[in-house]
Parts: C-alpha cells; structure tokens; sequence
C-alpha cells in the first residue's frame, strides 16, 4: 500500500473534484482517492497501481499536476 | 531580529517563483477579468446606445461585425481554460460546472453570425458580457477562497528556512533540509527554533501560540523539549535535533490539517449528489426550455434567450463550495488555537453528543503524579530504596514519581530480577533476594497479601483523592506511598462550563474509586467509572454509547480504543502517536478548555455549513424557475449565479469572527 499526495491546478468547482476522483477511482490498483478543492490536493491510496495511468487519467479530464510527494 | 528578516528576505528572494496555487489562479482570473472588461465596455457602449437611445453609431450588420470581432477574445482567448474544460466536460461524459458556461458562451456567440443572415437577435455581445461576469465572480471568489485558507497556509510557511549549527566550535549556517538528526543548533533571542529538539543548553522563554494557541510564553531549559517553528525569546538555547523533515511536529499538524480538508462532513452528500447529476439535468432542461418557447411563441430568438439563461444560472458551484469553504476556515481558525479537526464527520457528530467521557490521568490532571506520603514501619531510607529501585524499571507516571522522590532524598537505587508488569495492578520483582511487589489492592488480594493493618491509612489518603500504593516484601507489607496526580489549572473552570451547555461529564479511571471520587469532586464531575481496567475502557465507552452519543476525551495509547470507539474521539496530544492518529479532534495544547472550543468550533462550523447548503439551495430553488418563465435577461441570469457563489465563500469567511 502506498500513499500518493498530488497537487493538481485548475479545480474550480465541485464537479472537478467529484471528477477527478471519479476518473482516479478506476485506474486499476487504485484503493482510495479523495481530492480536496479547498487545498487542491488529491490523496490516492494504490496497491500495484500504475502511475502513469493516474496521471493520464487526471489530465484527460482536463487538469493539471503541479506536484507529486510519496508518503 | 534583523538576522531573521535579513533570513527571511533572502528565503523570498530565492522561492519568488514558487509562487502558491492560490495567488496564481488569483492572478489568471484578475487578468482575464480586466482584459475581457476592456473589450466589453466597447461593446456594452454600442449595444446600449441602439437599444436605450436608438443611436447607430454603425449600421447594422457592421456593428455585428464588430461585436462578433470584440467578443471573440473574450470568449475564445480569455475563456479559453473554461470553455475549454467545458467542452471536454461534455465530449467525454465528465461533466463540469463549465460545461454549462461554455455551452451558453458559445451558443449565444454562435446567433451573431446567425443574425447577420437574419434568423435570429444577436447575442454574440451578451456572451462576452457573460464571460466578463463569470471571470469577474470567479475573481472574487478566488480572493475569497484565498482568505478562507489563509490560516491553513500559514501553517504551511512556519517552519523555519535556516538554521545554524555547530561544527567544532564553529557555527555554520545551513539550509534547514541540511540539518541531520543530533545535532547539535544554536538559536538566538528572536530566533524561530529550525526543528523539533530537546535543549542541552542555556534556558529561555520559548513563544508556542503558533503551534498549541497557547498565548503565554514557556520556560525551557536543559532536558525540556522544543517545537521546531517556535520563537525562542530571550535566551540564547542550545538544542540537539531530535526530529527532522516530515517528522516534525509541525509537519504532522500539517499532513493533520491537510488531510481533513479531504474529508467529507455527512450533510454534504445530498449537495454532492445533486451536483453530480445537475449539470447534464439542466443542459437538458434548457434543450426542453429552448423547444417549449419555440412551439408556443414562434419566437426563436426569445427561446434561445431564455435557454442560454437557463444554462447559466443554474451553475451548482454555491452548493459544491457550500461544505468546503465552511470547513476549511473552521479547520484554519481551529489550527490558530491548536485545535486539530481531522475528520469532518466529526463537526456534525459533535451536534450529536451529550456526554463527554474524560481520562482522569493526563486529561483532567497534569499525568505527572509526586509522591505526598510515606507511611513505612522500617525505616523510610530503606523503603524508598525498596520500592525505587523496583520501580525505576516501570514506565508508569506513578512509578516515574516514586522513583523521582528516591532520587530527590539522594538514595541510591539498585538492580532487579524478574521485573514484570501486572497491568492495572501493580509490578513486582526481585529486589536483594526478596520478593517484592508494588501496587494496589487487587494486586495484594491476589497474592494473598494481608494489609488490613494500613487499611485506615489507605483509606484516608483515598478521601484525599491520592492513589495509596501497598510496597511489600516477602509477603509483608512494609509501608505505603501516597501519590498525588494534581488537576491541570483550567479543568475545574472548562467542566463548569461544560455544565452550563448541558453536558453531562463522566469520568473514567483505572483509580480505586475513592480516589477517583475525591478527584472529581474536585473538578466538578459527578459521574465516576473506576476501578476500569484499560482494555475495558472501550466497554464503557460502548455502555454509555446505549444512551446517546459520546464524545471520549483522553490521551496515551490505552486510549486509543476508546477514542476509536467514542462518536468523536478528542484526543489530547502530548506527542504520543498513536492516541492521536484514533482521535477526530487533536488538542495540540492538551488541556480541557481546548475541548470546550473544540466544541464550540465544531457547532460554529456546522452551523455555517447548514446556513451555506441552504442559501445554495435557495438560490436554485428560485433562480431556476424564474430563468424558466423566461423573467431573467442571460446577463443577469450570470451576474446572479457568480453573486451566489461569492455570497456563500463569503458567508463561509465570516466564521473567522465568531469567538471560540
């Protein structure tokens, strides 16, 4: 199990956090992503996830990744 | 002082492109904002003067030209971002709020060159207005939402950018990600302390409030542990670095408040769901307006109008920013006074709850007991000796005294033999050949122990509220130690006040019940559970739960269970992980006013929240129907929507004011 925190530019709304997690939500190995408008933080929890496909599931709803940090 | 804005100016000069998310997207919409007004106003001037005045400036279909040329910019350049997320929103199922503006955008510009082949009113200049209002409200908003996590980001830039340590003799300044465990740092008067650490030497008064609220300076000196990110006074302190980086306690309050945004407070699932299924709802909605006005006006023009209205008001960003924005300035007014909210459910819960279930050890008392009586029939040199030397191998506060109290009559203390714990009830082991054992009365009736002699004695010190503890050796006692454990300061006042909110308090303790009685009597509380075991605590806890919902106040890992089990879990931090990773709400400061305001803070929050949902759903209550019935111009249909949003991150900001 590991923790992933993202920063993610360009949350304005409700819905883009409702979004983002639904698209992070069904990448495969994805345990638990909860995303924070407020702070525009995402929180994923993975088991054996890849990476790269969270990433590519974030910006192709259209948003942007300022940051990565392993916890 | 000037060393430090010296440090700080330098550490500005360094990060000014690490600018936060906040001031950029603050930046982005004020610059989209006042370019977009720049082509506007042109716009607004011809639009107006043919309509209020009757004046052409142009002829016609060169204005449309025009207006189609100015609003293109503002559309399509500084709506870009939006109408681009919008449109994505659409084509790929994700739907977003700016689904909604970017269809009613590009619809509305899209009648300017229908117009000019005569079908419909031109509406191209209305777009651009919408744009122009929408970047205006999302300006506004974003200083808002800036405010709202002011306090959050404080705490973000705290910690401090430098420090400097020795090497040798030599002090050298380094960065503080340079700094390693046990080293060894020299902080000045006025000087933030870099990193979490225990002073090795020099004494000083240390300015916490940053961290605990606390507002009164702390004396340290040799031994004490300090924060990092505390202000050293007016001393110079030497402190070795105990803990670094993620660490800190500075950096757990931080992952603390970081991660509680992300929680989500009950009450807002309804909004949740709307919003989820709002954004397609209304875009067919609008399609239906559009046909229904159509087939009963044959008025295409005053459809479309009425449709784009429809798109645009009917935003949910006011109910998606209703529950956040409470909470996060609730979390940041929280952290300013070392109160912890870590998960939103817990704001709500605390509605809910009428008891409060307090610790006695370390929550209503200080948890650092001092021995008060000796009552021994040898001689009390050698008694203490006795019992010292058994108990300086326990971790137990009660032991930690009995052994500071043999240290402070200067005896020296020797080694054991088959130490071993019996929890709730004692220690025992070999001490010079004999077999002793330490504890309390159960621990004695268990061994078959007769203390009937010190039975009046014991008892006495009980009604003092002083826990009795029977020393015996080979199977005889040879004395008692009474030890007190006094209230903290504020107890007594933060039960009153508990009181008068209608709480009923209750305590629970591993004590006997005599002196668990008389130490509540003393703070106020009236209901007693004694003589508990601590794996029975979360038992209780579950008994009291049959009568409502609890809140449990306590702090060490025997509580734990009992914070977990409780309907909010207040845990007092004193630094010990793991009761603090089972609480909802942490007090950085550990003492019982904190739970008061934490209370306080949590009905203010949740109250906030409720007073946001609504106004949210209000708005969309009336401001649909009204759009519907074709009564709002597209214009103000946006200056409405962007208003309901600011008014509710706005109203969220006002929560800063109430006094906890």
């Amino acid at each position: 199990m590991k923790k992933l925190k993202l920063t993610i530019e360009g949350m304005h709304c409700a819905s883009c956090a409702a979004n983002i997690e639904r698209a992070v939500k069904k990448v495969k190995g994805v345990k638990d992503v909860v995303v924070s408008l407020m702070t525009h933080k995402c929180f994923i929890e993975i088991e054996n996830a890849d990476e790269e496909e969270i990433k590519k599931a974030i910006k192709k709803v259209g948003y942007k990744i300022a940051d990565i940090e392993e916890e | 002082m000037r060393g430090m804005s010296a440090e700080e100016h330098r550490h500005m000069s360094e990060h000014h492109h690490d600018i936060p998310i906040e001031e950029k997207e603050m930046n982005s919409w004020r610059k989209k904002m006042f370019l977009s007004w720049i082509l506007v106003i042109p716009i607004a001037v011809l639009m107006l003067s043919d309509r209020l005045f009757g004046i052409k400036i142009f002829e016609e279909n060169i204005m449309r030209i025009i207006i189609l040329i100015l609003a293109f910019p503002v559309i399509f350049i500084f709506g870009f971002r939006t109408i681009k997320q919008g449109i994505n929103g659409l084509f790929t199922f994700y739907f977003n709020m700016d689904s909604l503006i970017a269809l009613g955008t590009v619809i509305a510009y899209a009648t300017g060159f229908l117009s000019i082949i005569g079908i419909v009113q031109d509406y191209s200049g209305v777009s651009a207005m919408i744009m122009a209002f929408f970047t205006t409200g999302k300006y506004v908003e974003s200083i808002a939402r800036g405010k709202a996590g002011q306090e959050i980001r404080k705490l973000l830039h705290l910690g401090a950018k430098k420090a400097r340590i020795l090497r040798g003799n030599q002090e050298i300044e380094v960065n503080i990600s340079e700094v390693r465990i046990g080293d060894i740092i020299a902080v000045r008067p006025g000087e933030k302390i870099p990193t979490d650490g225990i002073v090795i030497k020099g004494e000083s008064a240390v300015d916490e409030s940053m961290i605990s609220g606390e507002s009164l300076p702390v004396d340290k000196k040799k031994g004490d542990t300090v924060i990092g990110a505390t202000i050293n006074q007016d001393g110079i302190l030497y402190i070795k670095a105990t803990k670094i980086g993620k660490d800190t306690f500075l950096s757990h309050i931080i992952k603390l408040v970081e991660e509680a945004q992300g929680t989500k407070v009950p009450i807002q699932k309804l909004a949740d769901k709307i919003t989820s299924i709002f954004v397609p709802a209304i875009i067919i909605v609008s399609v239906l307006t559009f046909f229904f006005w159509f087939y009963f006006t044959k008025d295409a023009s005053r459809a479309i109008g009425i449709a784009i209205s429809v798109l645009v008001i009917a935003c949910p960003c006011a109910l998606g920013l209703a529950t956040p924005t409470a909470l996060m300035v609730g979390s940041g007014i929280g952290a300013k006074n070392g109160i912890l909210i870590r998960k939103g459910e817990a704001i709500q819960t605390m509605k809910e709850v009428r008891t409060i279930i307090f610790d006695k050890t370390g929550t209503i008392t200080k948890g650092k007991p001092e021995v008060t009586d000796i009552i021994s029939e040898i001689d009390e040199k050698d008694f203490l000796k006795i019992a010292g030397s058994l108990e300086q191998v326990s971790e137990h506060p009660i032991s930690k005294a009995i052994v500071n109290e043999a240290i402070k009559k200067k005896i020296k203390l020797i080694g054991v033999k088959n130490f071993k714990v019996e929890r709730g009830r004692g220690i025992k082991g070999n001490v010079k050949g004999k077999n002793v054992l330490i504890g309390n009365r159960k621990l004695m009736n268990n061994n078959k122990i007769n203390y009937r002699k010190y039975e009046n004695k014991i008892i006495k010190l009980e009604d003092e509220g002083k826990t009795a503890i029977i020393v015996s050796a080979n199977r005889k006692v040879l004395g008692i130690i009474g030890v007190a454990d006094d209230l903290k300061p504020d107890s007594v006042e933060a039960i009153r006040r508990l009181h008068q909110n209608r709480y009923r308090t209750v305590m629970i303790t591993g004590d006997n019940e005599k002196t668990a009685r008389a130490i509540a009597l003393k703070a106020g509380i009236k209901e007693v559970i004694a003589n508990v075991l601590p794996e029975d605590k979360e038992k209780k806890v579950i008994e009291l739960q049959r009568r409502g919902m609890v809140a449990f106040v306590g702090d060490g890992i025997n509580d734990a269970p009992a914070l977990k089990q409780a309907n909010v879990g207040i845990a007092m931090g004193t630094g010990t992980d793991i009761a603090i990773e089972s609480g909802d709400i942490v007090l950085v400061k550990g003492n019982l006013t904190g739970v008061v305001q934490a209370i306080n803070l949590s009905k203010a929050t949740f109250r906030k929240i409720k007073q946001n949902l609504f106004w949210a759903f209000f708005y969309n209550i009336i401001a649909i129907p009204l759009a519907l019935l074709g009564t709002l111009n597209p214009v103000v249909a946006e200056i409405a929507m962007a208003t309901s949003s600011v008014t509710v991150v706005g109203n969220a900001l006002l929560l800063r004011n109430k006094k906890i």
